[in-house]
């Protein structure tokens, strides 16, 4: 962003600062199986940055890609600079200076850092690229938003954040009059975010209209002008900064008191069920990472989006591949870890995504929840399904779930989040799971399911087994973790118990090793 | 959550059921709509000579809609079913007129040959199924690289010409012998494997595996299905089906014919999409690939019937692959 | 501990230096040039300039092919229509052709013209219904180009009852199949043209950078704001065209149109992509690296060929090909994930 389109975006977005740039009316969105968004109302004001806040799965990305044109409303009503838009499509979006950075990067892994820059707004001259002019406006670009770019590096090639630093970076390639940023800085350091940070104040000096999505309580008590708070798909309220609380903020998002969200698990440690020692990972997201768990007990790995606390699990898992270290369950050392070997071991893990790589949608609750047990006697005898025995096992496991509704011949894909992961769940209880491997367990659940899924795991924790919990919702895996492991950039930094899980402490090491100033701050 | 819960019930169960009872009933009444449209023009279309030639005929049609589907359920397809097929036929003809030659006793011309075809279908699906599934290559060109080579083969150990005079014993076993008294013997092996693979995919672990493989291939994974030994099994599966389809060919025509697999490859897919088997995977079942072949067959009958040239018989096919997809698409869009 | 890390690094980094040697270069110019001088070596007459013209004309139809090919498969599709396209093009240019002789005798170029553009047109037919069907329905190029295919060869067939069509002008068969311009077959020329068009269009043109987007992440080119489906249209529409002009340059050599030229057009046409590095999942593929892999795949039949290998055994050969070029980059891949 230079001076000049500065400057630009000031004289022609004519911001009379406070004047409503942005008027969303009754907006609603309905995905198969879901109601994503459920007359929600929006404004924002030129020179603003108005965040939204809300829990994964509450709509908050829904209504950023409503605003951003990549779908339309099913209902409500849509004003821009005072006109009323319908059938907004990305291209005439960003036409009109609406630039969103998604959190989920649009980005094309094979083209250069350049090419996806430009994509769909490349320069030209006689018809032809002109090469020249992009390399030269790509590179003022990148230098005026301070970031370590290659405009010739392929995309496939970068780190996340990298990858997030072109997602920015596209943004400012054409006049900005509505900014939004979807946790843009999930992925970076504090050094980047600084600088993001910034450059937002500058843009909001200019007029610029920014709509900023996250839920990290420091960065939105330091940027906000005003906050609406989502959940469940509709609009809770619209809160001046500082009018309130974080904690009331945290109970507006989650909808009921903390305590009562989140159970109290008794803290009763037992034998050491899974043993990681040394563990690298062949493509380097994890890197000598140690680590127990203990029946009795959930232990919780936090951090940076991207910082390998997934990849850790999914090695154990046999997902990733393995350079060196070893994995032990029950004291045995497990040489050739894969999915098959692990159930056998009684340990199971839960994807985040469940749609990708946990649930086949169109097949039936019951072929779903007995998918990971169909080698037991209960479900198959000499390879040949027992369909009786397995229709009464799966009942009883999901009226226990208390899946809604208790239909086990149901395509899953008619379900919601929640009950979704209920059914995913389902799979732990089929056969003698002592070890569940949670990976972000409630992303997409709503409030009710969210809660049941703590009572499931605090039933689970006092019957004796051991939960790993990895998840980019502080306050659950603060709340929930009796133990809690903070990776930062591939390594373990820090292991916390007790009083020390607390928001400051876990932050503080985020970002890499403790120094004093991030300890105070 | 109980809003969220209302929502999609409003949404979803109640559409649902209804449209795919309707889909169900799409094609059964298209067939008696055609045969009764042509019918009016045509009256031998539904003598009983007719019927008969059409059941026998779409038995044929059925093993090979079949193998393709177990493949078609993973999310695949093979390009080499046809060309398998006119190997395997070359091959076992070849192994049975040599046999007879040297003066083998009937019972060891017809194991033989059973054996020859058997096996060679084995080794196209071991080739197909451990590229596809071990190094985990692409089905398109897998299939299109076994198809040339079973082609090569074909020509080559048969000189490009049909191995007449399969001995008689063979052709009596899989064509014209007695197997229940009555009913053809096409259509009583077609019934077995019709029954057989109804009880591999509803009731083993490899046939809710391949279900599960197709609908999601990383779910079955981690859920420690072992997919890819299901899926090579898929391949195999395939493969040993249009051998035995390859066999029961041989036996009619009494022949070992290197074009013998020519339209079927196409004519396979077709039948088994037409009938509801999602290219998408993870949808279909045998009822599906019988209604597919059922109507692919009555439609070539019909066109048979009415002279329509072979030319444009092969337009019509390609107009109804498309019309199949856009029924698939249809379908799968709507649940 | 620290030493066989250290150790593996430097293990890494050897076959890092060999990999971006062989990203650089590509595996394909280094095979073609070992290929060559082997086949000199031991093949006769294989450098006689007679086969060497051989076999660059003969691979100019196929390069053609491939270039098509090429594009569908970058935005992730393929067509399996090209081969029927070809036949089809060969038909009914020919047809127009002669059936215009008798009342246009006189004018050879209008004739020629009629004839092309007939020919180019049912290839653009087919292309826009195969990219309209797989843009607006989603579904399987697969199974849309497989159905193309069937009614494209049917229509040849009915027009012709599979005999050749004779009485083409002269000029067309002798000047432009048959003719010679600078010691060459005038179709190189016609080959060179369009792969230079074509590399034009993938370096420095919106669209051929729109078409990798399709095919590297489709939902990034739309959000982005590209006009997918457009692109999509294009590529198929422009796949289909040149197939119908790889049609009209070797029915102008042979003389007259066939319903039936060569069953392995596609499958040669989807070889040579392959072995070129377009991968199969879309996003990745240049042109001239697929006219490359087309002269290869034609030097090769032809050494088999001089090799007096039968015909029959060369398509076991190109299905083994096939194979093992895509399982060399999947383990390829693989070894690089591993490191």
């Amino acid at each position: 962003m230079s001076p000049t389109q500065l400057e630009d975006a000031s004289r022609t977005g004519s911001p009379v600062r406070g004047d409503l740039l942005l008027e969303l009316t009754g907006i609603s969105k309905f995905f198969p199986g879901v109601v994503a968004l459920d007359g929600v109302d929006f404004d924002l004001r030129h020179g603003e940055v108005h965040v939204l806040f809300g829990e994964n799965g509450a709509g908050k990305s829904t209504l950023i890609n409503i605003i951003a044109g990549t779908y339309p409303p099913d209902a409500g009503a849509f004003r821009y600079r005072g006109h009323a838009l319908s059938r907004l499509t990305p291209h005439e979006a960003r036409a009109i200076g609406i630039s969103p950075v998604f959190q989920e990067f649009s980005l094309v892994p094979d083209l250069t850092v350049e090419q996806n820059l430009f994509l769909g707004r490349e320069l030209t001259a006689g018809g032809l690229l002109n090469r020249a002019a992009m390399r030269a406006k790509a590179e003022a670009i990148i230098r005026d938003l301070g970031f370590d770019l290659d405009p010739n590096r392929k995309v496939r090639e970068l780190s996340r954040a990298h990858q997030q630093m072109v997602e920015i970076a596209k943004a400012f390639l054409t006049e900005v009059r509505l900014l939004i940023l979807d946790e843009p800085t999930a992925s970076l350091t504090e050094a980047e975010a600084a600088k993001l940070f910034s450059l937002v104040a500058k843009l909001r000096a200019a007029g610029v209209g920014i709509i900023y999505v996250s839920h990290r309580m420091r960065e939105i008590t330091a940027i906000a002008d005003r906050i609406t708070v989502l959940r469940d798909g509709r609009k809770i309220r619209t809160v001046a900064s500082g009018e309130v609380s974080e904690t009331e903020l945290v109970e507006l998002m989650t909808g009921r008191k903390i305590d009562v969200l989140f159970p109290e698990i008794e803290f009763r440690p037992r034998e050491t069920l899974l043993e990681v020692e040394h563990l690298t990972l062949a493509d380097r997201s994890v890197n000598d990472v140690s680590f127990f768990a203990r029946a009795g007990e959930i232990t919780g790995i936090a951090g940076l989006v991207g910082c390998g606390k997934s990849e850790i699990i999914r090695a154990v898992f046999g997902l990733e591949t393995i350079a060196s270290g070893s994995i032990r369950v029950g004291g045995e050392v497990v040489a050739h870890p894969s999915p098959t070997a692990l159930l056998r071991r009684g340990l199971c893990y839960f994807p985040s995504d469940r749609v990708a790589e946990g649930l086949a949608l169109s097949r039936p609750v019951r072929e779903n929840a007995s998918m990971a047990a169909l080698d037991l006697p209960a479900f198959s005898r000499a390879r040949v399904l027992q369909r009786r025995s397995e229709r009464r096992v799966i009942q009883s496991i999901v009226e226990r779930l208390r899946l809604q509704p208790p239909q086990i011949e149901r395509p899953v894909a008619n379900f919601s989040g929640g009950n979704r992961q209920k059914v995913l769940l389902a799979r732990g209880l089929t056969r003698d799971i002592k070890v569940f491997l949670f990976d972000e367990p409630t992303v997409g659940v709503d409030v009710g399911a969210k809660a049941e899924v703590y009572e499931l795991m605090k039933a689970l924790v006092s019957a004796g087994v051991a939960i790993v919990l990895v998840s980019s919702e502080l306050p659950e895996v603060m709340h929930l973790s009796h133990r809690l492991y903070v990776m930062h950039r591939s390594r373990i930094v820090a292991e916390l118990t007790g009083k020390d899980i607390n928001e400051p402490e876990v932050l503080s090491y985020f970002f890499g090793e403790r120094s004093p100033a991030a300890a105070a701050g | 959550m109980s809003e969220l819960g209302i929502a999609v019930r409003r949404g979803r169960t109640r559409r649902r059921p209804r449209l795919s009872w309707a889909f169900a009933f799409v094609l059964p009444l298209l067939m008696v709509a055609m045969e009764l449209a042509v019918f009016s023009v045509e009256p031998r279309v539904l003598s009983q000579r007719n019927l008969i030639n059409i059941l026998n005929q779409s038995s044929y049609v059925l093993v090979f809609a079949a193998a393709q589907m177990m493949v078609i359920l993973t999310r695949g397809f093979d390009l080499s079913l046809g060309a398998s097929v006119s190997a395997i036929s070359v091959a076992s003809a070849l192994v049975m007129t040599g046999l007879a030659s040297a003066g083998a006793p009937a019972w060891l011309i017809v194991v033989a040959g059973l054996a020859a075809g058997m096996g060679f279908g084995l080794l196209v699906g071991l080739f197909n199924g451990l590229l596809v599934a071990g190094l985990g290559i692409n089905p398109f060109v897998v299939t299109l690289g076994s198809l040339n080579i079973c082609l090569g083969l074909a020509t080559t150990i048969s000189g490009g010409r049909p191995v007449f005079n399969v001995p008689d014993p063979f052709s009596h076993l899989l064509y014209d012998g007695t197997f229940i008294p009555g009913i053809p013997v096409p259509l009583t092996l077609a019934a077995i494997i019709s029954l057989l693979l109804y009880f591999v995919l509803g009731h083993t672990v490899f046939g809710r595996s391949l279900y599960l493989i197709g609908n999601n291939p990383r779910a079955a994974e981690l859920a420690g299905l072992p997919s890819k030994r299901y899926l090579a099994l898929a391949y195999v599966c395939c493969a040993l089906l249009a051998a035995f389809g390859a066999l029961m060919l041989t036996a009619r025509t009494g022949s070992g014919e290197p074009n013998l697999g020519g339209s079927l490859m196409l004519e396979s897919i077709a039948a088994a999409v037409i009938g509801g088997v999602s290219l998408m995977g993870g949808v279909g079942g045998i009822l599906q690939a019988l209604l597919g072949a059922m109507f692919v067959t009555m439609l070539s009958n019909a066109m048979d019937l009415l002279e329509v040239g072979g030319y444009v018989q092969q337009i019509l096919l390609g107009c109804v692959i498309i019309g199949a997809i856009f029924l698939d698409r249809l379908r799968v869009t709507r649940s | 501990m620290a030493g066989e890390v250290t150790g593996r690094e430097a293990s890494a980094s050897a076959f890092d230096r060999a990999y971006r040697f062989y990203a650089a270069v590509g595996f394909l110019p280094i095979m073609l040039a070992l290929f060559v001088i082997v086949l000199a070596l031991f093949v006769p007459h294989f450098l006689a300039l007679g086969n060497i013209f051989n076999v660059l004309r003969s691979s100019s139809y196929l390069v053609i092919l491939a270039v098509g090919q090429m594009l569908v498969m970058i935005v992730g599709g393929f067509d399996l229509s090209v081969g029927a396209v070809v036949a089809l093009t060969s038909v009914v240019s020919a047809s127009v052709m002669a059936g215009l002789a008798g009342s246009l005798g006189g004018h050879p170029g209008i004739i020629i013209a009629l004839g092309v553009g007939a020919g180019v047109g049912c290839g653009l037919a087919i292309g826009l219904l195969n990219g309209l069907c797989v843009a607006f329905l989603k579904v399987s190029p697969f199974m849309v180009t497989l159905g193309t295919a069937s009614i494209a060869t049917g229509f040849a067939l009915l027009l012709t009852d599979g005999i050749p069509v004779y009485g083409m002008p002269k000029s067309f068969v002798n000047d432009f199949g048959r003719g010679l311009w600078l010691q060459l077959p005038t179709a190189v020329y016609v080959a060179v043209i369009i792969v230079m068009l074509l590399w034009v269009m993938q370096n420095f043109t919106r669209m051929g950078r729109y078409i990798y987007a399709i095919g590297g992440n489709l939902q990034a080119a739309i959000v982005s704001g590209v006009r997918a489906k457009t692109h999509l249209i294009l590529a198929y529409a422009l796949c289909a065209m040149l197939a119908s002009v790889s049609g009209l340059a070797l029915t102008a050599q042979i003389g007259s149109g066939q319903a039936v030229l060569n069953a392995q057009l596609t499958l040669e046409s989807i070889a040579a992509a392959v072995i070129a590095g377009v991968s199969l999942k879309g996003g990745v593929g240049k042109v001239e690296m697929v006219a490359l892999a087309a002269v290869f795949l034609l030097t090769l039949t032809d050494a088999m060929d001089l090799l007096k290998i039968d015909p029959r055994v060369q398509s076991i050969f190109l299905g083994v090909i096939v194979v093992l070029a895509v399982a060399v980059e999947e383990l390829a891949k693989r070894r690089m994930t591993l490191v």
